[in-house]
C-alpha cells in the first residue's frame, strides 16, 4: 500500500467520516490507539475491543418469539388458575390495570396443557415444548419479567432497545458498538426473521443515535442473503475480482494523490465486500452438515425457515459472529390459543433444543448466550369465550430464558401470585435483564455510554442491575 | 403535606441530638463558610456555576438558582439550600453523586438559617449574576480581525478563518483547479455534478466574474431547493407513513414540495419558522400557510389494536416539544421530561410550560374500543400536474367507453326480440332435484345431529370449536344419472340468530372447509360449484378443492338458507339403491360450523344459471314492471361478450381513477378550548402535578404576548425573535456543517453547556447576526461561504496539517465528505444521463428487491415499482416507509426518518460496495452510462475514456488512471468475444446483438460510478 497518514481523531469525527477499515489493517495498525478511552480512537470502529471485565460469553443468539407467547402455558404452571377456569376475574384484578383489548370484567382462564418437571433441576415446562424441556438443567428462567409497554410495536422497541419510542439503538448495537467485530468477513451483528417482521419493523434492529456502521444486517431467507451480494447476470465472480481490483487501483491513485484515509478505508471495504460475495453463501450453503446435524434440527439444505435459522445462528457464532438474533412471529394469541399455541411450539421447540444441543456439543454453550423471550407476556383472563379462547396482552408479569456463556442453568428466578398476574418476588425488570445480558459480555451497562445531545445515554437508560441469580 | 412532615421529624431529631449547642450563635465564617466551600462550591462556585447557583456569592446564594430560592432567613424548611441538604429523593439529594453531609454540619447550616443567616459583607464574591453560558447571550456583530494575508479574503468569512490559522501558525491551502471547483459547486448547492459541457464552458471562461456569475445561476435553480430540503426534511422527521405497527401510508408530500419551493423563494428564516410552527393561526392563513404546519403532523403514530389514544397524543405532543428545541434552539429539553435539567437551565416545570403550547391540537388517532386509525386535520391540496394529467386521460378514455358501449348496445338490440322469444320457449329447468335420505349423522366432536322431517339435520347441543360431520345418504335414482348435488345450509329457531352457523348469534357464521362425497371407496369428484352467496375470499369452490385451508363462508348474509350446487365431474349411475357417505370438514374455529344441512341430488343438465332463472321467472310473468323489464334487458345485456368487454373496461378505468388518492395534506389545528397542561410526575402520563401555563424557559429572551391568547403563534415568534440568542447560531451553524462536514460548534444539536465550543466563535456570531440583519436569507449566507476563500480551498492533505490540526478544525484545507444517500443517487443518474428532474408531486418507487415492504398491519401499502420517468428522479422523492425504508438509502446512513436527526453519521461499509457494484437500480444507471460511452464518437479508445472519465468526476483523468482503464477494457473485449453467454446476459434481453466493445463498456461504467471520487464531495 502507498504511504498513508496518521491522523488522530476524536471519537465523533471519527463516526461522522467513519471507517470500518476492516480490509485496511495495515493502516489501521499505524492509527490503533486505546478504543475505550474516550479520544483520541481508532479509525476502525468495528475492531474488537476490550471489555470491562472477564466476560462470559462471547456472543449472544437472542431468539425474540414477535407476538408475545402465553408464559402461561409454556413455564408456569398455576394450579390454582386452573382451578378457577371460567370464574370471573376477581374484580379488583380487573381494576388494578388496563388492557390491549378486554374491555369487560373476563373469566379465568387456566392452561390446558400438563406441566412437569424436568432434569435434575426439576424445573418446570409445559408438554408443548419437551425438547426444549429436556435441556432443562442448562437453562435459567426468569418468571418475574415486567416491561412498560402493553402494545406490540412499543414493547418491542422496549425490549430491544430499553426504550418504548424511536430512536434509540438496539441491544445488538451496543453491544457491537461496546465490543466491535472478532471476524473480517462477515458482519458482527446478524439478524434473521421467520415470517413477517414485527410491527416496529426495521428499528427493532436498528442503531439509533449510534453510527449506522452497528446496525443490525439483515440475512434474508429468499433471494440474496444480503442485499445485493450477487452480480448482476453475466458478471462473473472473476469478472468482479478484476472490476474490483481496478476500482481500487484507482482508489490507490486518489490516496496518494489526495491522502484521505477515507480512501484507504473504502479500498478495504470494497475487498470486504468481495469476500463477503462468498463467505455469505458459504455460510447459508448447510449441504455440508451432517445428516445428524440436519436430523437434530429438523433442516434440509435450501430450505428457509426457522429451524434453519437456528442452524445458521450456530454457523454464525461459529465464524466469530457476536450477535444473532432470531425474530419468530404468529405468538399473538388473542384467540384460539389452546391450537395456535401448540402449532407454534411445534415448529420451535425442536430446532431450538437442537441450538442448545448442537453448540453445547461443540463446546460454543459456553461462550455462547442464548436467550429466548418475547415483547410481553399474556394475560391469565380469557379474551373472548372459553370454546375460542385467547389470551391478551400482560406486561406485569412474564417470562423469559437464557442459557449458556456464564448462566447459571436449572436456576428459577421470580415468583408470581398464585393466578399468574403479579410479581410476588424478586421483580426483574427490562433494564435488568439488558444489563444481565451486558455483564455477561464483560460489559458494566453503567459505562457503556454514548453522549448524544449532551447526554450520557445507555441501553439501561438510568436503571438495571444485573440479575445475580442467573450467573454461574 | 407528607413531605413537611419528614422534614419536621428530621427536624425535630437534629434538634435534640445537639440541644447542647443549641443556644449557641453560629459563626458565619468560621462555621458555615468552611462547610460551603469544602461540600458545596466545587459545583457551585465561581468555576462551575451549576443549576445556575453560586454558593460563595452571597447575594446568588440567597437568591437560589433555577430551581428556587435560596436561603429564606429563619426559614430552614422554605430554604433550598437546607432542603437539598436533607432530602430523601436521590436525584434532588445534595452534594450530588457523593455521601450526604454529616448531621453535624446540616445541623450548622440550620440553626444557621433560623438565626437570620447573617453573612457579612465581604466574605466571599460580590458576584450578583451568575455567569451566562455563551450560547444564551445575543451574538453582537464582532469586528473583523487583524490579519497579515490580506489578500488571501474573499470576504469576512476569510478574516476569521485566516486569524485562526495565523495564530497557529499555517498557511491556508491554494484554491483548488476550477474542474473540481465547479464540481464542488455543483455537488453542494443542487446535489449532482455538472455535465462535460458544463465544466467544460466553465473553465474557458477566463473571465474574474465566472465563478460568481455559476454560483448566482446555481443558487437561482429550482434544483438547489430539492438539494437543501433533505436536511431540513432529516429534521423534520418527513416519511410517508405511520411508523409502528399498521405502518400506513399517509399523504404529506405537499409538506416536502412547501419546503422545496419555501427554500428555492428563499423565504426568510423567520417566516419559515412561522409557518410551519403556527402557518395555521396566522389571520387570513393561505392554504400554503396550513400546509407549512405538516412540519409538526410528521411525528409517528402508533395504530395498533389495542394502543391508548390519550398517550399516543402525548407522544407525539411530546415529539414536538423536543424537536422544536432541537431545532431552534440547539437545545436538549427532554431530559427535564422527567426532571430537572441536570446541566442546563431548563427545569422540569418549564419543559411543561413549553409543552402546553403543543398541547392543544386534537387527537391523530380515531376509532372504536381497540381498532385504530390515523386520523386528524387536514385540508385539500391542488393535485400535481401529473395527476391532473393521468386524470384527464383516464377520463378522456373513459368517455371513449361509453360512447362505444352505446354502439355495442344499439348492436345487440337488434337480436333482443329473438332472444326474449327463444328463452320464452324454455319453460322449466331442466334439471331436477331429489331431497336424498340421510342416516346415522355423526358430529365428530360431540354436538347432537338431528334428523328432521324434512330430510334435513339439525345440530344442536354441545356446541364445539370445529367439527366435522359424517352421515349416509341413501340414492334411489330409478337408474337415472345422478349430475350433481345441492348443499343447504338452512336456517333455524334453535339455532344462534336463526343460523344458518352456530358461531355467534350476531354473526352466525360457518366455514365449510372440505365437503366430500364417498361411495364405497370411491370419492366423486365434485366441480363447478355456485352458491347464492359467498363471503369475499371464502368462494363455494374452496369446499371443494381438497385444501382444509380455504373454505365456503357466508358472512355478510347471515339469518337466511343458503344453498350450494356442484355439478359432477363424471355422472354417477347405479341400477340398484346404495348409500353416499358424506363428510363436512369444519376446523376452522369459534364454532365456526354449519347448524343445519340438506343434500339433494341433481338429475338432468344444470343448464341455466341462477340468471337464466331469473330470465325465466321475469318472462312467464304476466306483466312487468318498468323495473323488471329494465331488470330482463340487462340480463339480456350480461349474455352478450361485447357489452361485457367494454363493460369491464369502464369499471377498471373508474377504479383506477378513485384508486388515485384525493391529495389532502396533514395540517395543525387548535382546539378551540384549549387543554389543561400539568405536571407529569416523574415523566408518567397519568401522573399528574401542578397546572401549569404555556411559556419559555426563563433562561432565555423574555416573549411579549397577552396571557390571554399566548398560544403557539407568539412561540413561533419567540423562536425567531432577534433577542433570542440561539436560533441563528443554530441555524448557520448547520449550513456550515453542511459545506464543512461539522459545525463551527461540533455538536450542532446540543449547543448547552455539554456542548462543544464553538471554534471560531466569531465567525459563529458575525454568521449568525448577519443572517438576521440580511433579512435571514438563507441563498445570502450560502453565497456567503461558497464565494469564500475558504471554500475554494483543495482539499488534498498536507503533511504538516496531520500534526498540527488533525481534525481540520483550523480549515486550513478543504474536507473532503462522502455524500449524502441521495446524493449519491442523485449523482449517478446524472452521469449516466438518465436524471429527470420533474419536481413535486407523490412519492416515487424505484426497483428495490422484492421482500423489503414486509406486510404488517392493517391496509399495509404495496410497492408498485416506478416505471419510465419517475424511476429516474431525485432521491428526495423516494417512498419513505418507516418500517422498511429503501434499502439503497439506509446502507448509505439515511435515518429511518421516526425522529428529528440533526446530523447523519457517514459510514463507510461493505455493504455500501454491494450497494454501488449490484443493486438492480444501479446496475441500471451503470448500463445507461455504458451505452453512453459506447456510442459517443472519438478518435481513439483513450479519448472515449479521458471522456468517460470526466464525465463521471469533472477532473482529467492522469495517463496511469487512462491505463488501468484501458487495460481493462482490453481484456474485457478479448474475454466477452469468448463468452457469448455472459454477453448475452450482460445485455439483457433487450439488445442481444450486444457487441463486446459495448459489454466492456459496462464494466468501465460499474468501475467509474464505483469510484471513492465519484461520491464524494473533493
Amino acid at each position: 500500500m502507498q504511504p498513508t497518514f496518521q491522523l488522530e481523531l476524536t471519537r465523533r469525527e471519527l463516526f461522522r467520516t467513519g471507517g470500518m477499515g476492516l480490509g485496511a489493517t495495515a493502516l489501521m495498525s499505524l492509527l490503533g490507539r486505546d478504543a475505550k478511552a474516550e479520544e483520541p480512537t481508532f479509525l476502525n470502529p468495528l475492531r474488537a475491543k476490550q471489555s470491562d471485565y472477564q466476560a462470559r460469553a462471547k456472543s449472544v443468539i437472542y431468539i425474540h418469539m414477535i407476538g408475545a407467547p402465553s408464559q402461561l402455558d409454556l413455564y408456569v404452571d398455576k394450579p390454582k388458575l386452573r382451578e378457577m377456569t371460567g370464574e370471573l376475574c376477581p374484580e379488583e384484578l380487573f381494576n388494578s390495570q388496563q388492557f390491549a383489548f378486554i374491555r369487560s370484567r373476563p373469566k379465568m382462564y387456566g392452561s390446558k396443557f400438563q406441566f412437569r418437571q424436568f432434569g435434575e433441576s426439576g424445573q418446570t415446562f409445559s408438554e408443548l415444548l419437551p425438547q426444549i424441556a429436556s435441556m432443562a438443567d442448562d437453562i435459567a428462567v426468569i418468571e418475574s419479567m415486567h416491561g412498560e409497554q402493553i402494545n406490540h410495536s412499543p414493547a418491542q422497541l422496549f425490549m430491544q432497545t430499553g426504550f418504548g419510542r424511536f430512536g434509540r439503538p438496539s441491544m445488538g448495537s451496543w453491544v457491537t458498538y461496546g465490543l466491535g467485530s472478532e471476524n473480517d468477513n462477515l458482519p458482527s451483528f446478524v439478524v434473521m426473521v421467520t415470517g413477517s417482521v414485527g410491527g416496529a419493523g426495521n428499528s427493532m434492529w436498528g442503531s439509533g443515535f449510534l453510527p449506522s456502521i452497528y446496525q443490525g444486517v439483515e440475512f434474508r431467507a429468499s433471494g440474496d442473503p444480503v442485499l445485493f451480494l450477487s452480480n448482476p447476470a453475466g458478471i462473473q465472480s472473476k469478472d468482479r475480482r478484476r472490476i474490483v481490483s481496478a476500482i481500487n487501483q484507482l482508489n490507490r491513485e486518489q490516496l496518494v494523490d489526495i491522502g484521505d484515509p477515507e480512501i484507504a478505508t473504502r479500498i478495504g471495504q470494497y475487498e470486504m465486500a468481495y469476500k463477503m460475495q462468498s463467505s455469505v453463501p458459504d455460510l447459508m450453503d448447510t449441504s455440508g452438515e451432517t445428516e445428524a446435524t440436519h436430523a437434530l434440527y429438523g433442516t434440509a439444505p435450501g430450505k428457509a425457515g426457522f429451524a434453519n435459522n437456528c442452524l445458521l445462528a450456530r454457523r454464525l457464532v461459529e465464524r466469530g459472529v457476536r450477535f444473532v438474533q432470531l425474530f419468530d412471529q404468529g405468538w399473538d394469541h388473542h384467540s384460539n390459543i389452546e391450537k395456535s399455541i401448540r402449532n407454534k411450539t411445534k415448529s420451535v421447540d425442536k430446532p431450538i433444543a437442537a441450538l442448545l444441543k448442537d453448540l453445547k456439543q461443540r463446546g460454543l454453550l459456553e461462550d455462547t448466550l442464548v436467550i429466548c423471550g418475547s415483547e410481553f407476556g399474556r394475560t391469565p383472563m380469557v379474551q373472548g369465550g372459553l370454546s375460542n379462547a385467547g389470551r391478551d396482552h400482560h406486561k406485569d408479569c412474564f417470562a423469559i430464558w437464557m442459557a449458556g456463556g456464564g448462566i447459571q442453568g436449572g436456576t428459577r428466578v421470580g415468583k408470581s401470585d398464585e393466578l399468574g398476574f403479579s410479581i410476588t418476588e424478586d421483580p426483574v425488570s427490562v433494564h435488568d435483564f439488558h444489563a444481565t445480558v451486558l455483564h455477561l459480555l464483560g460489559m458494566d451497562h453503567t459505562a457503556l455510554t454514548y453522549k448524544y445531545q449532551g447526554r450520557q445515554f445507555r441501553l439501561t437508560d438510568v436503571a438495571g442491575d444485573p440479575v445475580s441469580q442467573v450467573l454461574a | 403535606m407528607k413531605k413537611n412532615i419528614i422534614c419536621f421529624i428530621l427536624f425535630w431529631g437534629l434538634l435534640n441530638a445537639t440541644q447542647r449547642t443549641a443556644a449557641q450563635q453560629i459563626d458565619f465564617e468560621k462555621e458555615v463558610w468552611p462547610i460551603l466551600q469544602s461540600q458545596c462550591v466545587s459545583c457551585h462556585g465561581e468555576e462551575a456555576q451549576e443549576g445556575q447557583l453560586r454558593l460563595d456569592a452571597r447575594v446568588i446564594a440567597f437568591q437560589g438558582g433555577i430551581t428556587g430560592i435560596g436561603i429564606v432567613p429563619k426559614r430552614p424548611s422554605e430554604s433550598t439550600l437546607y432542603l437539598r441538604l436533607v432530602s430523601t429523593n436521590d436525584g434532588d439529594r445534595m452534594p450530588a453523586e457523593a455521601e450526604a453531609l454529616p448531621d453535624s454540619q446540616i445541623d450548622v447550616i440550620r440553626r444557621w438559617i433560623e438565626q437570620g443567616a447573617y453573612w457579612p459583607e465581604g466574605i466571599g464574591s460580590d458576584a450578583r449574576h451568575v455567569r451566562q453560558h455563551w450560547a444564551y447571550v445575543s451574538p453582537i456583530r464582532p469586528e473583523l480581525p487583524e490579519i497579515q494575508e490580506r489578500q488571501w479574503p474573499s470576504n469576512p468569512i476569510d478574516y476569521f478563518v485566516m486569524a485562526g490559522l495565523e495564530k497557529a501558525g499555517l498557511q491556508p491551502s491554494t484554491a483548488i483547479e476550477k474542474r473540481r471547483l465547479i464540481r464542488r459547486l455543483y455537488l453542494d448547492l443542487l446535489g449532482y455534478p455538472p455535465t462535460v459541457s458544463q465544466v467544460d464552458t466553465f473553465v474557458q471562461d477566463s473571465s474574474p466574474e465566472a465563478y460568481d456569475r455559476l454560483v448566482d445561476s446555481l443558487i437561482s435553480s429550482p434544483q438547489y431547493g430539492v438539494r437543501w430540503a433533505r436536511p431540513w426534511l432529516d429534521l423534520a422527521r418527513y416519511a410517508d407513513s405511520n411508523g409502528y405497527q399498521a405502518d400506513q401510508y399517509r399523504n404529506v408530500w405537499p409538506y416536502r414540495d412547501w419546503v422545496i419551493q419555501a427554500l428555492n423563494s428563499d423565504m426568510p428564516f423567520n417566516q419559515f419558522t412561522v409557518e410551519q410552527i403556527a402557518g395555521d393561526l396566522l389571520e387570513g392563513a393561505s392554504k400554503s400557510q396550513k400546509i407549512a404546519t405538516g412540519f409538526h403532523r410528521l411525528t409517528t403514530l402508533n395504530v395498533e389494536g389495542g394502543t391508548d389514544p390519550e398517550l399516543s397524543r402525548l407522544n407525539q405532543v411530546i415529539d414536538r416539544v423536543n424537536t422544536t428545541a432541537t431545532v431552534w434552539l440547539g437545545s436538549t429539553v427532554e431530559c427535564s421530561q422527567c426532571h430537572n435539567h441536570k446541566y442546563d437551565p431548563f427545569s422540569q416545570k418549564e419543559y411543561y410550560e413549553f409543552l402546553a403550547y403543543f398541547n392543544n391540537t386534537p387527537l391523530e388517532v380515531n376509532g372504536a374500543s381497540s381498532s385504530f386509525k390515523f386520523y386528524g386535520p387536514t385540508i385539500d391540496v391542488d393535485r400535481p400536474i401529473t395527476q391532473r394529467r393521468q386524470l384527464s386521460a383516464l377520463a378522456a378514455r373513459k368517455a371513449e367507453l361509453e360512447a362505444e358501449l352505446t354502439g355495442v348496445i344499439e348492436k345487440a338490440d337488434q337480436n333482443y326480440s329473438a332472444w326474449l322469444e327463444t328463452n320464452s320457449a324454455t319453460t322449466e329447468d331442466q334439471a331436477k332435484w331429489t331431497v336424498l335420505k340421510p342416516s346415522n349423522p355423526l358430529s365428530v366432536n360431540g354436538a347432537t345431529l338431528t334428523i328432521l322431517e324434512d330430510q334435513s339435520i339439525l345440530s344442536t347441543g354441545e356446541n364445539p370449536d370445529k367439527d366435522v360431520y359424517e352421515l349416509d345418504f341413501a340414492v334411489d335414482m330409478n337408474s337415472q344419472a345422478v349430475t350433481g348435488f345441492r348443499l343447504e345450509a338452512l336456517t333455524h329457531e334453535k339455532l344462534p340468530g336463526t343460523g344458518p352457523g352456530r358461531y355467534t348469534s350476531e354473526r352466525p357464521n360457518f366455514v365449510l372447509q372440505e365437503f366430500t362425497l364417498h361411495h364405497g371407496d370411491s370419492q366423486l369428484k365434485l366441480i363447478d360449484g355456485i352458491a347464492d352467496f359467498s363471503q369475499p375470499n371464502f368462494d363455494v369452490n374452496n369446499a371443494v378443492d381438497g385444501d382444509e385451508s380455504t373454505g365456503w363462508a357466508i358472512a355478510g348474509e347471515f339469518f337466511k338458507p343458503h344453498q350450494a350446487e356442484f355439478l359432477l365431474s363424471e355422472p354417477f349411475q347405479v341400477d340398484q339403491p346404495t348409500t353416499l357417505k358424506a363428510k363436512l370438514v369444519m376446523n376452522y374455529g369459534g364454532s365456526r360450523v354449519i347448524g343445519r344441512m340438506r343434500l339433494s341430488a341433481m338429475t338432468g343438465n344444470r343448464e341455466m344459471t341462477t340468471n337464466s332463472r331469473r330470465v325465466i321467472a321475469l318472462l312467464q310473468k304476466d306483466k312487468r314492471t318498468k323495473e323488471e323489464e329494465q331488470e330482463l334487458h340487462q340480463l339480456f345485456l350480461g349474455q352478450q361478450p361485447d357489452y361485457l368487454t367494454v363493460q369491464k373496461a369502464i369499471t377498471d378505468l373508474e377504479t383506477e381513477m378513485e384508486a388515485l388518492p384525493a391529495p389532502t395534506a396533514l395540517v395543525m389545528q387548535e382546539l378551540d378550548q384549549p387543554r389543561e397542561t400539568h405536571i407529569l410526575m416523574r415523566g408518567e402520563y397519568k401522573n399528574h402535578g401542578e397546572l401549569v401555563s404555556a411559556g419559555t424557559p426563563s433562561v432565555l429572551h423574555p416573549l411579549h404576548a397577552n396571557e390571554d391568547s399566548n398560544n403557539r403563534l407568539d412561540l413561533a415568534h419567540w423562536l425567531v425573535s432577534v433577542d433570542n440568542p440561539l436560533v441563528a447560531r443554530v441555524t448557520v451553524n448547520r449550513w456550515w456543517a453542511e459545506f464543512f462536514g461539522k459545525g463551527i460548534v461540533n455538536t450542532e444539536e446540543d449547543f448547552g453547556s455539554q456542548g462543544e465550543l464553538p471554534t471560531h466563535p466569531q465567525l459563529l456570531d458575525w454568521l449568525a447576526v448577519e443572517l438576521m440583519e440580511r433579512g435571514w436569507s438563507m441563498k445570502h449566507i450560502h453565497r456567503l461561504i461558497v464565494t469564500s476563500s475558504t471554500y475554494q480551498q483543495d482539499s488534498k492533505a498536507r503533511p504538516e496539517l496531520l500534526e498540527l490540526d488533525p481534525t481540520n478544525s483550523l480549515l486550513a484545507r478543504m474536507p473532503r465528505l462522502r455524500m449524502s444517500a441521495e446524493g449519491i443517487r442523485d449523482t449517478m443518474l446524472q452521469i449516466s444521463g438518465l436524471l429527470e428532474l420533474q419536481m413535486g408531486g407523490e412519492p416515487i418507487y424505484p426497483p428495490q428487491p422484492t421482500g423489503i415492504w414486509r406486510h404488517v398491519g392493517r391496509n399495509a401499502p404495496k410497492y408498485k415499482t416506478s416505471t419510465e420517468t419517475n424511476r429516474y428522479r431525485r432521491g428526495i422523492y423516494v417512498i419513505w416507509r418507516r418500517s422498511a425504508p429503501y434499502p439503497s438509502f439506509t446502507n448509505f446512513d439515511a435515518p429511518d426518518r421516526t425522529a428529528c436527526v440533526v446530523s447523519r453519521s457517514r459510514t463507510n461499509t461493505p455493504l455500501q460496495a454491494l450497494t454501488l457494484l449490484n443493486d438492480p437500480m444501479y446496475w441500471e444507471m451503470t448500463k445507461a452510462l455504458g451505452q453512453q460511452i459506447h456510442s459517443v464518437r472519438l478518435e481513439s479508445l483513450r479519448e472515449q475514456l479521458r471522456y468517460a472519465f470526466v464525465r463521471t468526476v469533472s477532473r482529467n483523468p492522469s495517463e496511469r488512471e487512462i491505463d488501468i482503464l484501458e487495460e481493462l477494457y482490453k481484456e474485457t473485449v478479448v474475454q466477452l468475444s469468448k463468452r457469448p453467454k455472459d454477453l448475452e446476459a450482460l445485455a439483457g434481453g433487450k439488445d442481444k446483438g450486444a457487441s463486446p466493445e459495448l459489454g466492456a463498456w459496462y464494466y468501465l461504467a460499474n468501475v467509474l460510478l464505483n469510484l471513492d471520487e465519484t461520491i464524494t464531495r473533493n
